[in-house]
């Protein structure tokens, strides 16, 4: 026996005594029951009853465990009849292979009646999917003023284009985006700053019902949803938009087909402040893409930026992402959620195309050692100007419970505030929301209201979605911002607002996509605290554009459009 | 595991060998011996005889009546005798195990454990070979527990053993009671401060802190400064806490104090690397990884260093490495759900 297992009673290696030392951390760790600590919590749940949002997602959990079962949904929030308001979009599985519905399953468009309340309009829409579906990215591909739709989906996704009337036509086989295969996450990017939305699709592993795996042992309820680790990665797709309403597949001739995985989240961020949109993709039981866009020739960085793998060396299992400053140093960090014991991390950017682990400095790490994270999505929710995190969790196996003791398949959803420093864990008093385990999925950000409050929307596999009212911004001012693009893509997805009031300076990025399957209010919220006056703002168009616009005498508490090269705000 | 060959001839095994050589495994070394007890000596002879010019043929010898009438106790020192000059691998496997299964059956503790670390040398994936070392180390822990509690019962150490014991059993707080029971008599015998530890180590949950986990540890290296175990300990405590400062020279003092303690030099690099003292993590991480170079953290964290330092060809070499070494990790990965422990 050597001297130092001598002097180890128990020998342990690093990876056990972290193991053990973490997971009895977080073994007895419990959500707190949530108190406000107000008379109103930061977030208040808007029941069905008085929302009008009745439709529920149904995902068709088969004794086979087919893997997309336990993934969706997505869900969106969009405007799409230019009313001002935020209307919602919900996506639900539905035929293929592995799955045949016993009664008719659709998606679900909600029109905002301006008064908390929505009416379903699918029908009237014609958006309600034709396949299993996933999840939903909203983007003006076509420059009309009206946003469209592509929804993905296993085996085809679709893409809607909006008419402009209520109503969407399925372009998909015109545009040539159907990306066959199992779709996931999308983003609408410029990503050749010629002016026009892209569109990237993440794919996941190679699927299908006759490569289905059974994953467990065969006796009675002994099998689990399977790891994907049981699945093959694939290249995720790149479509260049053509300016005619189609598409052309750049998968290959940008790089982005050199990179296998097993994507499910996208965000599209320029990291390196170089003009052009990169990708960060999270895949799962694969190395995670950092997309670098070199004039729309992409090339994947992420195993030296540090972003690829565990801090071990090995692939996570990454699936919800964002990307935002949330130190203001001028540079894009990343976020990425993965599954439970993986603990979640935030990526602080080093100006250099490298990243730290800042999770555990941070305290995120810890806290979500045994959670898993999908939907996601930095925001600064109350407003004072800091950008905070909220995040919905839960685990991907319908049968972990009996598996773990410590790991669960409905979790609480998670709300970290960011004081300008540091990160705190203020999900105990934000509202019972905090408290109630649910299976969360996608997340999408919108103020439905229009109170300048930021608003969440959250889906959830096999139920009801769960519509979030924000009341934590009431006492803080803000100014919202619609930016529409000429030169520059019309989302103006890339833009950068900068913004003074007061002693308090800061900046917001319009980053595209983020979160899990879903899509967001395109307004920006500029959190101005208690300072009653905008000094200025600036507005950074993205390229090809690059124009600086500067603003003042802008009003605070509302919202207003900024078009860009009209030098005014309406 | 179907390694059978011939005892007659060294060659290929056939059915009678094989269903000899079954028999064999499955007979239990004292049943063995008392066969022996009746055995024929002739043949013995006359295979020691051989044995100096041949140890093939006299291992072959000394197997085969072991297998076939059990006379182990002629066997063990022709076997002890030869098995070293024994080239042939099957041969030395058999042998080897034939002299374990022996020198087991006689009480024969030296031919036993040495015979058995030498099947753990050379057939160390071998299952056969795990399962008697299984049993064997089992037994013989057991013994030493009956002969410590028997001669020294109220010695530190059977003390100690017991808590050990209770804390198996998850009764920490049994075991805390005598560990402090311990330190009133003997406050400064080592490790009872580490043991007390991490027994708060593990009672601590999310509320509760590690302070005083922390405290015990700070204790041990007082009563014992050479606890590397000790240095990791408050090393991971702190790094868990992101205080690299406070980390860093845990780590250094554990790999100083044991330079064999790879786990040491990885979680140094790795805290080095987070605290942005890349150049400095280069020198663990380079002994890491040639320590354990199947291990992709080691790779991965020192592809990091070396790609902030500049090193861009030494970064890709790493990431390669750590590529392969994490696809072999992966090859093996359970198939269980996510939650399956990585």
């Amino acid at each position: 026996m050597s001297d130092r297992m001598s002097r180890l009673p128990h020998p342990l290696s690093r990876r056990q005594f972290l193991n053990a030392a973490t997971a009895a951390l977080a073994a007895t760790w419990k959500p707190p029951i949530a108190r406000a600590l107000t008379a109103q919590p930061a977030f208040v749940e808007v029941p069905a009853s008085k929302s009008g949002i009745d439709w529920t997602h149904v995902a068709g959990l088969s004794p086979q465990m087919y893997l997309p079962e336990t993934v969706g949904p997505g869900c969106a929030f969009l405007d799409y009849d230019n009313d001002g308001w935020m209307d919602i979009y919900l996506v639900n599985s539905g035929p293929c292979d592995f799955y045949k519905p016993p009664a008719p399953l659709r998606n679900a468009l909600y029109r905002n009646n301006r008064d908390g309340t929505f009416t379903d309009v699918t029908i009237k829409a014609g958006v309600g999917g034709n396949a299993y579906g996933m999840g939903v990215a909203v983007g003006d591909y076509d420059g009309d003023g009206f946003p469209d739709l592509y929804v993905t989906q296993y085996p085809t996704s679709i893409l809607y284009h909006n008419n402009g009337d209520g109503t969407f036509t399925d372009v998909t086989a015109k545009a040539g985006v159907a990306a066959p295969g199992w779709g996931t996450s999308a983003v609408w990017f410029d990503y050749d700053n010629d002016g026009r939305l892209d569109l990237f699709v993440c794919r996941f592993a190679d699927f299908d019902k006759s490569k289905n795996v059974i994953c467990g042992s065969n006796e009675p309820g002994g099998h689990f949803y399977c790891k994907p680790n049981v699945y093959k990665p694939l290249p995720s797709r790149l479509f260049h938009n053509n300016g005619d309403g189609t598409f052309t597949d750049v998968s290959a001739e940008s790089g982005i087909a050199h990179t296998l995985g097993k994507a499910w989240g996208v965000v599209a961020a320029d990291i390196n402040n170089d003009g052009w949109l990169d990708l960060f993709v999270a895949s799962d039981t694969a190395p995670n893409s950092l997309f670098l866009n070199s004039k729309g020739r992409f090339t994947d960085i992420a195993a030296l930026s540090g972003i690829a793998y565990s801090p071990f060396g090995v692939a996570r299992s990454g699936m919800g992402v964002d990307a935002a400053d949330y130190d203001q140093d001028d540079w894009l960090d990343l976020f990425v959620a993965n599954v439970d014991h993986e603990t979640y991390s935030l990526y602080h950017n080093n100006k250099d195309e490298t990243f730290d682990d800042a999770s555990i400095s941070s305290g995120i790490g810890p806290v979500t050692t045994l959670m898993s994270g999908w939907g996601l999505k930095f925001f600064d929710y109350n407003n004072d100007g800091n950008i905070d995190l909220i995040l919905s969790n839960g685990h991907p196996d319908t049968t972990i419970d009996r598996h773990h003791p410590d790991v669960h398949y409905f979790e609480p959803m998670l709300l970290f505030e960011n004081n300008g420093s540091s990160w705190k864990n203020v999900s105990a008093q934000s509202g019972p929301i905090f408290s109630r385990k649910i299976a969360g999925r996608g997340l999408a950000l919108g103020d439905f209201d229009n109170d300048g409050a930021v608003d969440v929307l959250v889906a959830v596999n096999n139920g009801s979605p769960v519509l979030l009212r924000n009341t934590a911004a009431a006492h803080n001012h803000w100014l919202g911002i619609r930016l529409i693009g000429r030169k520059a893509n019309i989302d103006a997805i890339g833009a950068k607002i900068v913004y003074q009031a007061g002693a308090l300076k800061r900046h917001v990025t319009k980053v595209g996509g983020g979160s899990y399957l879903s899509s967001h209010d395109p307004r920006i919220v500029l959190g101005l605290g208690q300072e009653m006056k905008l000094d200025w703002i600036e507005v950074h168009w993205p390229q090809p554009s690059g124009k600086i616009e500067r603003f003042t005498s802008v009003p605070i508490d509302r919202y207003i459009t900024i078009v860009e090269g009209q030098g005014t705000w309406k | 595991m179907g390694r059978t060959i011939s005892i007659e001839t060294g060659e290929e095994s056939n059915p009678r060998a094989e269903s000899m050589s079954l028999l064999f495994k499955y007979l239990r070394p004292a049943s063995v011996l008392a066969y022996a007890v009746f055995s024929a000596l002739p043949c013995m002879a006359q295979a020691a005889k051989k044995s100096a010019a041949a140890p093939s043929a006299s291992v072959r010898q000394a197997i085969k009546l072991v297998a076939t009438t059990g006379r182990c106790k002629e066997a063990v020192p022709i076997l002890r005798r030869d098995l070293p000059r024994v080239t042939d691998k099957d041969l030395r496997y058999h042998s080897a195990m034939a002299l374990t299964r022996c020198a087991m059956g006689l009480n024969d503790d030296q031919d036993a454990a040495d015979s058995l670390l030498l099947l753990k040398r050379e057939f160390p994936a071998d299952p056969e070979v795990l399962y008697i070392a299984t049993h064997y180390f089992s037994e013989m822990g057991i013994r030493a527990a009956q002969e410590l509690a028997a001669k020294a019962p109220t010695s530190v150490q059977a003390r100690r053993l017991q808590a050990e014991a209770l804390e198996s059993q998850g009764k920490n707080e049994e075991a805390a009671a005598i560990y402090n029971k311990i330190l009133e008599d003997s406050p400064k015998t080592p490790g009872i401060h580490y043991r007390l530890g991490q027994i708060l180590l593990a009672e601590a949950g999310a509320t509760g802190s590690t302070d005083k986990a922390k405290l015990e540890f700070q204790k041990e290296l007082e009563v014992d400064p050479t606890n590397a175990a000790s240095e990791f300990i408050l090393g991971e405590l702190a790094r868990r806490g992101g205080q690299w400062s406070e980390a860093i020279p845990h780590f250094t003092r554990a790999s100083t104090l044991d330079v064999g303690f790879t786990e040491a030099y990885l979680a140094l690099g790795m805290t080095l690397n987070a605290s942005g003292k890349f150049a400095d993590a280069v020198k663990p991480l380079e002994r890491y990884v040639a320590m354990q170079p199947a291990d992709p953290a080691g790779h991965y964290q020192l592809a990091m260093s070396y790609a902030r330092i500049g090193n861009k060809a030494g970064s890709t070499e790493q990431l390669a490495l750590q590529a392969k070494a994490a696809s072999a990790a992966q090859a093996t990965d359970t198939t269980e759900g996510h939650a399956a422990p990585q």
